[in-house]
């Protein structure tokens, strides 16, 4: 059970939400978000785990010590580049035909 | 302006807005295939995602290309004839409803423009117009992402795309943020910024022509790195929302059953329910958190919640603001409060999830719009220019995509044909005639409502006071009955002795201002 978990009162089942997505996943080479976790140590707020709504950034709520980043469930939104305070982060679009593929939308 | 460019228009983005421009230059005589339309998304859509409801007519004037949109688009859902403003608190939830014969057609009057308001899915609406764009002529390209644009005499390899989007090595935090270009020669800068715009960059290869379009939508990262809006940044989380939404499947029938909707026929699409709710469900969510991340002690998120009905499914989701989230509650864990409100709940019961997902949508208002829309051969439209108007009964965004897709490509045309596409001549046709549309004058009589709407009692006591007071208003307990204003005040009392918060947030002062901002919507 995560810290997260036992601190929400409402608690979203995230990845089962995530493996609603269709994505066509790049690879690691042309991930287009670039986290530099060096600058993430002494984060207070860490207001991109909190905002990120597809859970791609763990931290200290999840018990970790380090900044956890995962580009692969990425819902392209942009909410962690404007949240980030520590100028950490390199936030592009994947290439063209990568990422994620609404089906909806 | 003389040599020969390889397309007239090159458009970034096949959302609305991109799409309204490219319908529009055709409509002015410019040839299909002098209109090249590029989206990152492949098919076309499947980057999209809508919190919002399509309003107004803006697509009759494509009918040429459309033909009968409403009930050939796949993803214009249902016309929208009920409508819902509602304050739900964790128990209690009051509606105020409308429900309007007349826009779906199925009153007295039966005549299709009185249907205003559409429940959109858009990966499916997106691609369905890519496919009429292409039938119009226009060069349609998916999967296509452009991160650089071509500036006249600018080697475009003098500085990468990333160069324009990493922070340098010597970046300061939060105000103090500096990208690696800021780093380069100055005189490179100054043209990557002010220079002549002359076309897009792909994969090395640059394609020309007289006017680039920046249709991005929200989280536009052109206009941030070419400098229309340079304040989006990591600093402008102000005035930007997140939606988070699911879809969810409860089948045709059961949404006609249970939102007792028209079931639609040969001429007239099914009708749907459009529902806006104020939220104050994360009290008690909130107050744990700050307890465990007191780096955002008193920060409430301020949210608001949405539900519509689609042809099969519904769109049940949450909308905030990125500025009022504290540390300690994750965005989806705001959206699974909602979907667990009771009220709610009934709403999706029975239902499966078929999607989930979010998008940011900006709701600038007239004190945050970009600095400028135009720049010598381009000009931005949409969302991406943050034309966005909320009031708190409504967010209207895909409209005025629409719109100012039509105003942009009017004047590109007129530029085009004058053989001036500079940023004056585009300022004076285009820019000039945004700022007279409905689009600006919306935005300017609303804006007053940002200070309304930006209020925290909204998210916090008031939905809980009107529930509570409805509750027992409507309540019949075999007692002699109180009036309303009675029990409003009774309710009030009560909940400033339960919590401190209240007691200061609900004091009469307070609910003056409160009151008297929120005359201005």
């Amino acid at each position: 059970m995560t810290e997260t978990t036992k601190l929400g009162l409402f608690t979203y089942d995230v990845k089962n939400g995530l493996g609603l997505i269709g994505y066509n996943v790049d690879e690691h080479e042309h991930a287009h978000i670039i986290v530099d976790t060096k600058k993430c140590g002494d984060c207070d707020s860490m207001m991109c785990v909190w905002g990120c709504p597809a859970q791609c950034y763990m931290f200290r709520d999840v018990g970790l010590e380090e900044m956890k980043f995962q580009y692969e469930d990425c819902v392209e939104c942009g909410t962690c580049f404007l949240m980030c305070t520590d100028g950490a982060l390199s936030w592009n679009h994947p290439r063209g035909g990568f990422g994620i593929t609404y089906s909806q939308g | 302006m003389d040599e020969e460019t390889d397309f007239d228009v090159i458009i970034i983005g096949a959302g609305f807005a991109g799409a309204s421009t490219a319908f529009q230059l055709l409509k002015e005589g410019i040839e299909g295939d002098r209109i090249l339309v590029v989206d990152r998304g492949e098919p076309i859509g499947s980057k999209n995602l809508t919190g919002g409801i399509l309003w107004g007519r803006e697509l009759d004037d494509f009918e040429e290309f459309l033909g009968n949109w409403e009930m050939d688009c796949p993803g214009i859902e249902r016309a929208i004839n009920h409508k819902k403003v509602g304050f739900l608190s964790s128990e209690d939830a009051l509606f105020v409803e409308g429900r309007f014969a007349s826009w779906d057609g199925t009153g007295d009057t039966d005549e299709p423009s009185q249907r205003s308001s559409w429940s959109v899915l858009r990966a499916k609406a997106d691609a369905w117009m890519a496919e009429k764009m292409e039938e119009a002529g226009i060069f349609v390209m998916p999967g296509m992402k452009i991160d650089q644009l071509h500036i006249e005499g600018l080697d475009h390899e003098s500085y990468t795309a990333r160069d324009l989007t990493d922070p340098a090595e010597d970046s300061g935090e939060g105000a103090a943020q500096k990208w690696k270009i800021d780093n380069f020669p100055k005189e490179l800068v100054d043209k990557i910024r002010n220079g002549v715009i002359r076309g897009i960059v792909q994969d090395g290869e640059v394609m020309t022509s007289k006017v680039v379009v920046i249709a991005e939508g929200s989280n536009s990262i052109l206009t941030r790195t070419y400098h229309f809006d340079s304040m989006l940044n990591a600093q402008s989380k102000e005035d930007l929302l997140l939606g988070v939404k699911e879809v969810i499947h409860l089948g045709k029938e059961r949404i006609d059953e249970r939102f007792n909707c028209f079931p639609g026929d040969d001429e007239r699409p099914p009708s749907g329910m459009a529902m806006e709710l104020a939220l104050s469900l994360y009290r008690d969510m909130a107050h744990k958190a700050w307890k465990e991340y007191p780096v955002t002690d008193g920060l409430y998120p301020r949210c608001g919640g949405f539900f519509y009905t689609n042809r099969e499914t519904v769109s049940c989701g949450i909308i905030v603001q990125l500025s009022s989230l504290p540390s300690g509650i994750h965005t989806y864990d705001l959206y699974q409060a909602f979907k667990e409100q009771p009220a709610i709940a009934a709403l999706i019961e029975g239902g499966e999830a078929i999607e989930y997902g979010a998008h940011l949508c900006p709701e600038y208002g007239l004190h945050r719009m970009p600095h400028r829309f135009t720049r010598d051969g381009a000009l931005v439209v949409g969302d991406a220019a943050g034309l966005v108007f909320a009031n708190g009964m409504q967010i209207q965004g895909m409209n005025n995509a629409l719109h100012s897709g039509k105003l942009a490509g009017k004047a590109i045309a007129a530029c085009i044909s004058n053989g001036d596409v500079s940023a004056k001549a585009l300022d004076d046709t285009y820019t000039k005639s945004l700022k007279a549309s409905y689009i600006y004058r919306d935005l300017k009589r609303f804006e007053p409502a940002t200070k309304f709407l930006n209020n925290p009692a909204n998210f916090t006591w008031v939905p809980e006071l009107v529930g509570k007071t409805a509750n027992r208003v409507f309540r019949e307990i075999g007692e002699e009955k109180v009036p309303a204003e009675k029990v409003l005040r009774q309710v009030r009392k009560e909940m400033r002795a339960e919590s401190k918060a209240n007691k200061k947030g609900m004091g009469l002062f307070s609910m003056l201002k409160l009151a008297l901002t929120g005359r201005k919507l």
